[in-house]
């Protein structure tokens, strides 16, 4: 598969935009009419060709803007890189893994030979060329998690697994819906859950809590996560919150499908073999609700799922002040038509 | 504050009690925090050696270094400060053994400046028992700049750091010993809510 990376932006003047290949493979969240938290974990098991599930790490037409997109964030603000000392095994089993992963399922961008522990890496995509030693930070421009997450897309938390918990103690995030990495980092799971509406209620962390302490080698995991953004911008972090939290004032009847945009991340969790640490990648993939009902099936389905949204979680998604011109947009989809269960488009 | 009072990451603070298995004991305690120390030892005496740090004025001024002296007359060191007990801890640390038990008692800020003078020696903060008195005032965190800005007693607090108005997450970091302030009028620029004293 021959990708052709796009230049685009996504800050400024958001020049961002999905072609109909980009439109057509992605991650639609809603399997149902209605919505609500659930531990909706499966096994990250290999999916169909051309989907975002065809590999452990997906590289799409996105990936080179975004790795560009994410080296501004960082030059701007460094404290989106955090990994406490004790998490340095960690560091490399990442390492390894992306490396892998993607040489092996992009051969035509990226190469690793291993040479004993001497090991070349290659990124055509984005010009990079380094021979270092593995285990051996020395030799690496920067530490393993620091000089990698700068070359996946999406958002990556290392979880420490001890006390029958796991810690957030260290991560690269320059992609979050709000929340903010410097200020968790170090936090149990049950303390950067904290401020999630409903779910500690439900029981839905502590399962997932359970489930996620005997993730197994070789068998990562994955589920979707949603929330909807003003502009297709990556950054919505608290961190620059007074950047880009006045743009919810700027949607508009007319501007609705073009301003907001579904964001899905695709969250994957993979068991390290050094450290018996875990990866937490969040992927996330934006669309406009334009190029949403592009696909009908998708666009009364999520109709339907906005018209029945619980209010907390719409105020914790930071949706309130947008969402009934939201509703408004979608609504003249609807014909009543039973969609079954699923996410297809068509 | 929709949901009453009660924060999920806050940690839960409970009365001092002395670990009979401790090698040795060291309290730490600022202001109306003298009175837990009191009350340590009315549980008992430990037979171990004790050593007592004091600072006089917290957030209220209450002077219990009077007591305490007489409970603990050879291992007491009073300050009039936090900052100064603080300075003392960092000098008294390399020479503590393993087995040693530490206890905290004062404003959650004091706690965890403790936290992070001890971290570096290898105490976690799990191994510190901590106890909160004195006041529920919070220190409070500037996502945007990064300073923090200390005894906020309020919803909402200007920042010491870049002064811009921050409303007070309900979301407590330990690594930082502060709550999440974030800017409260970012979306309406001088549009403010009504500051209230939540946390007296």
């Amino acid at each position: 598969m021959a990708l052709n990376f796009k230049q685009e932006t996504f800050r400024d003047d958001y020049t961002y935009k999905n072609s109909e290949e980009a439109i057509k493979r992605f991650p639609f969240p809603f399997p149902e009419d209605q919505y609500m938290y659930s531990v909706n974990i499966e096994p990250h098991t290999k999916g169909k060709p051309g989907s975002v599930y065809e590999f452990p790490f997906d590289v799409d037409e996105h990936y080179v803007a975004e790795c560009k997109d994410r080296a501004i964030t960082l030059e701007q603000d460094a404290g989106r890189y955090q990994a406490l000392p004790h998490m340095m095994d960690a560091q490399w089993d990442f390492l390894e893994l992306t490396m892998e992963s993607l040489a092996n399922d992009y051969p035509e961008h990226f190469t690793l030979t291993k040479n004993g522990s001497s090991w070349t890496w290659e990124n055509r995509p984005l010009g990079i060329h380094d021979t270092f030693t593995f285990g051996d930070s020395s030799t690496l421009p920067r530490e393993p998690l620091d000089y990698m997450g700068r070359q996946v897309q999406g958002d990556f938390v290392l979880l420490d697994q001890r006390d029958e918990t796991l810690y957030a103690d260290a991560g690269m995030v320059t992609c979050q819906a709000d929340w903010s990495l410097a200020f968790n980092v170090g936090m149990s799971w049950r303390e950067w859950h904290g401020p999630v509406p409903r779910a500690t209620e439900l029981g839905v962390m502590d399962r997932a809590l359970k489930f996620l302490l005997n993730l197994q080698l070789a068998n990562p995991v994955r589920r979707l996560n949603w929330t909807m953004t003003v502009n297709p911008r990556l950054d919505t972090s608290p961190e620059n919150y007074p950047y880009w939290g006045g743009d919810r004032n700027k949607v508009n009847a007319e501007n609705v499908s073009d301003l907001i945009h579904l964001r899905v991340e695709l969250q994957s969790l993979f068991r390290l073999p050094r450290s018996n640490a875990i990866v937490f990648s969040i992927r996330c993939y934006l669309i406009s609700l334009k190029d949403i009902a592009t696909y009908p099936r998708w666009a009364k389905r999520l109709y339907r799922v906005q018209k029945t949204m619980h209010p907390d979680l719409i105020e914790y998604k930071g949706m309130t002040k947008f969402h009934p011109l939201v509703v408004e947009w979608l609504s003249q989809f609807e014909d009543g038509a039973d969609l079954g269960i699923g996410t297809q488009p068509e | 504050m929709e949901r009453g009072y009660w924060i999920k990451s806050k940690p839960v603070y409970t009365s001092l009690v002395w670990h009979e298995k401790a090698t040795s004991h060291l309290v730490l305690a600022a202001g109306i925090g003298g009175m837990a120390a009191l009350k340590l030892f009315q549980q008992m005496h430990p037979a171990q050696p004790v050593t007592v740090l004091y600072a006089k004025y917290a957030q209220m001024e209450v002077d219990y270094s009077a007591t305490l002296k007489k409970i603990v007359p050879d291992n007491l060191h009073v300050f009039k400060f936090e900052e100064d007990l603080l300075t003392e801890l960092k000098s008294i640390m390399p020479h503590m053994r393993m087995g040693l038990r530490i206890y905290v008692a004062g404003s959650e800020g004091f706690i965890w400046d403790v936290a992070k003078v001890v971290k570096p020696f290898g105490v976690e903060n799990d191994h510190i028992m901590k106890e909160l008195t004195d006041t529920l005032a919070r220190s409070v965190y500037c996502v945007h700049c990064k300073a923090i800005t200390r005894n906020v007693t309020t919803n909402i607090v200007q920042c010491c750091g870049c002064e811009r108005m921050l409303f007070v997450r309900d979301h407590f970091s330990r690594n930082l010993g502060a709550y999440m302030g974030l800017m409260v009028d970012a979306e309406s620029p001088g549009e403010l809510p009504a500051i209230e004293e939540i946390y007296p």
